[in-house]
């Protein structure tokens, strides 16, 4: 497994949840802007963390660990954020399983890598109809969803919400991406979505690509 | 050749003019039972049995998959969000099921770690053989009783976050934990050999379609040894033990052979479970069942089935020691035509 020499890189990626606040809080005293903390330090942590699970180098309890170690850091450093002229723009994804399927472990596996990686993420749960995308898409101004289903007979339901967001005049530019166990980049196609991940690290791609 | 028969050859390495087909578990959704039988449907007293034995029938399906079976669900309040039933299992879990979608876990069996060292599983000793007892007596088909182990069933009775991390928090209680689940399903092994199974299916899933959840390290340290441990006391009394899991196993192989699998279900070709290359590398050690993507009877045509399944006899065939099945249970997202083609497939005689 890859290290790093910065502690809270370190933190972030041994998944110390114990020593990570005052890791944070200590860089906060000496001055150092929240915004550089997350971009320089938690996010390149997080990163290796995507990469390692993508090689089969950490597996899911380390990520989750990871996961809510980044959670910890990113709480004390959210209200200090929000103040910070750069985070206006911080990147809002919402994220759920489609109506009829109940499976959340790959939808969690993607929001707990995409809040690693520094987003925001909308989660709605599991069984979520077509229309509260669109509602949470709008009230939270999100540019990007993603849908999850593990079933083949739930998959076709993506397509109905991707039919919302086309035939929404606010809302068709929404980009939107799938995934799940019977996904394929060829019924992505077919549905007219904007994107298919067959992984967690996949789907962050993605994300990140789109963003820029 | 009776369908038992079939499978105990395909076991033993042999080479028959077919190769035996059928699903573990339940095997087929009710309502896909509903979509094949039609009028022969029956509902009411009995028809559980009669359905799942007529469905096989009229397929030519070789196995079914049978549990001993435990006490009815608690009914102890409706869900908040939902309004329908919560219902407390035989392990002291609380689930519900909401409109069309499936079963989910409301209140797990705990909260902390010290509260699962505290957790004692429930006695067996109110356990039905009957059903398991009624397709030996009854069928020639052959039976593969289902019961679980301690991974799968671990994960489902505490939430999947939860206990993911726990591996890591507080290993020692996940130990104990496993042990626990472990020796209870034990018992119903036992069980289902005394009611007649003709083999035991362990139910426990250890992968993703990109690999194991956990470090093949953790497991090899703290769950296949205790897991080695069943399935030595299950071949004790000469009986075959399969293994079900979804996901990219090709890691554990080995480690599973070691642990005393003799067959493993699912091979998902999704998750590069390919059988007749699994073959050529493990075919002396394993017999591997499964490997028809239910993604291809939902949404492929009669015609790419019975070519998808020639080929895969074709190539998995030889020796023995290969069994056919679709990689999941069979739902009402399979189309019956392609149900019926694979499985007609699977009894065209072969040379």
């Amino acid at each position: 497994m890859t290290t790093a020499s910065d502690p809270i890189q370190q933190a972030i990626i041994l998944g110390n949840v114990n020593s990570v606040a005052e890791l944070v809080n200590n860089l906060l005293n000496q001055e150092q802007a929240p915004q550089s903390i997350l971009d320089d330090h938690l996010l390149p942590g997080m990163a290796v963390v995507g990469d390692c699970f993508k090689r089969n180098e950490m597996f899911l309890p380390q990520v989750l660990m990871s996961a809510q170690t980044m959670q910890v850091a990113i709480d004390i450093l959210r209200p200090l954020l929000m103040g910070d002229a750069m985070a206006k723009d911080r990147r809002t994804v919402i994220i759920g399983t489609v109506k009829g399927d109940m499976h959340d472990i790959g939808k969690n596996l993607v929001r707990i890598m995409l809040v690693g990686a520094g987003f925001e993420v909308i989660d709605l749960g599991v069984n979520v109809p077509a229309q509260r995308f669109l509602e949470a898409a709008s009230q939270h101004q999100a540019s990007i969803v993603c849908l999850s289903a593990l079933l083949s007979s739930t998959m076709n339901n993506m397509r109905e919400v991707v039919k919302a967001f086309r035939e929404n005049e606010k809302l068709k530019t929404t980009k939107i991406l799938i995934g799940g166990a019977p996904v394929s980049r060829e019924f992505s196609d077919s549905i007219g979505a904007d994107g298919y991940a067959p992984t967690a690290p996949a789907a962050v791609e993605k994300v990140q690509i789109f963003f820029n | 050749m009776t369908g038992r028969k079939q499978v105990f050859s395909a076991l033993d390495r042999k080479e028959t003019t077919r190769v035996p087909i059928g699903e573990i578990g339940g095997g087929y959704t009710e309502d896909i039972i509903k979509l094949l039988l039609g009028d022969e449907y029956m509902t009411g007293h009995d028809s559980y049995f009669q359905n799942h034995n007529k469905i096989r029938q009229l397929l030519g399906a070789d196995i079914v998959g049978a549990r001993v079976t435990g006490p009815p669900v608690e009914i102890t309040g409706t869900h908040k969000d939902w309004g329908t039933a919560v219902f407390r299992d035989f392990w002291g879990a609380s689930f519900t099921q909401p409109p069309e979608a499936t079963v989910q876990l409301v209140d797990p069996i705990a909260g902390t770690p010290e509260e699962l060292e505290r957790w004692m599983p429930p006695n067996v000793d109110q356990f039905d053989k009957t059903k398991v007892t009624r397709w030996k007596e009854k069928t020639e088909l052959f039976v593969l009783a289902t019961l679980n182990a301690g991974f799968d069933l671990g994960y489902e009775l505490l939430g999947f976050e939860r206990f993911m991390m726990w591996t890591i928090q507080a290993p020692q209680v996940m130990r104990n934990y496993f042990d626990k689940l472990i020796q209870t399903n034990l018992s119903l092994a036992r069980m289902s050999i005394e009611a007649g199974a003709d083999a035991i299916l362990i139910a426990d899933d250890l992968a993703f379609n990109t690999g194991t959840f956990v470090d093949p390290a953790y497991l090899r340290s703290d769950y296949f040894p205790l897991l080695k441990k069943m399935i030595m006391e299950i071949k004790k009394t000469g009986i075959p033990v399969f293994l079900h899991s979804d996901g990219d196993l090709r890691a554990i192989i080995p480690d599973l052979i070691d642990c005393g699998i003799d067959v493993l279900q699912s091979c998902d070709p999704n998750a590069n479970m390919h059988i007749p290359t699994l073959k050529k590398e493990y075919g002396k050690d394993l017999v591997f069942m499964g490997n028809i993507d239910v993604d291809l009877l939902a949404n492929g045509t009669p015609v790419e089935v019975i070519k998808t399944t020639r080929e895969l006899i074709k190539d998995a065939r030889q020796g023995g020691g290969f069994i056919l099945s679709a990689s999941n249970v069979i739902a009402s997202y399979c189309k019956p035509e392609n149900v019926r083609a694979m499985y007609a497939t699977a009894h065209e005689e072969l040379s």
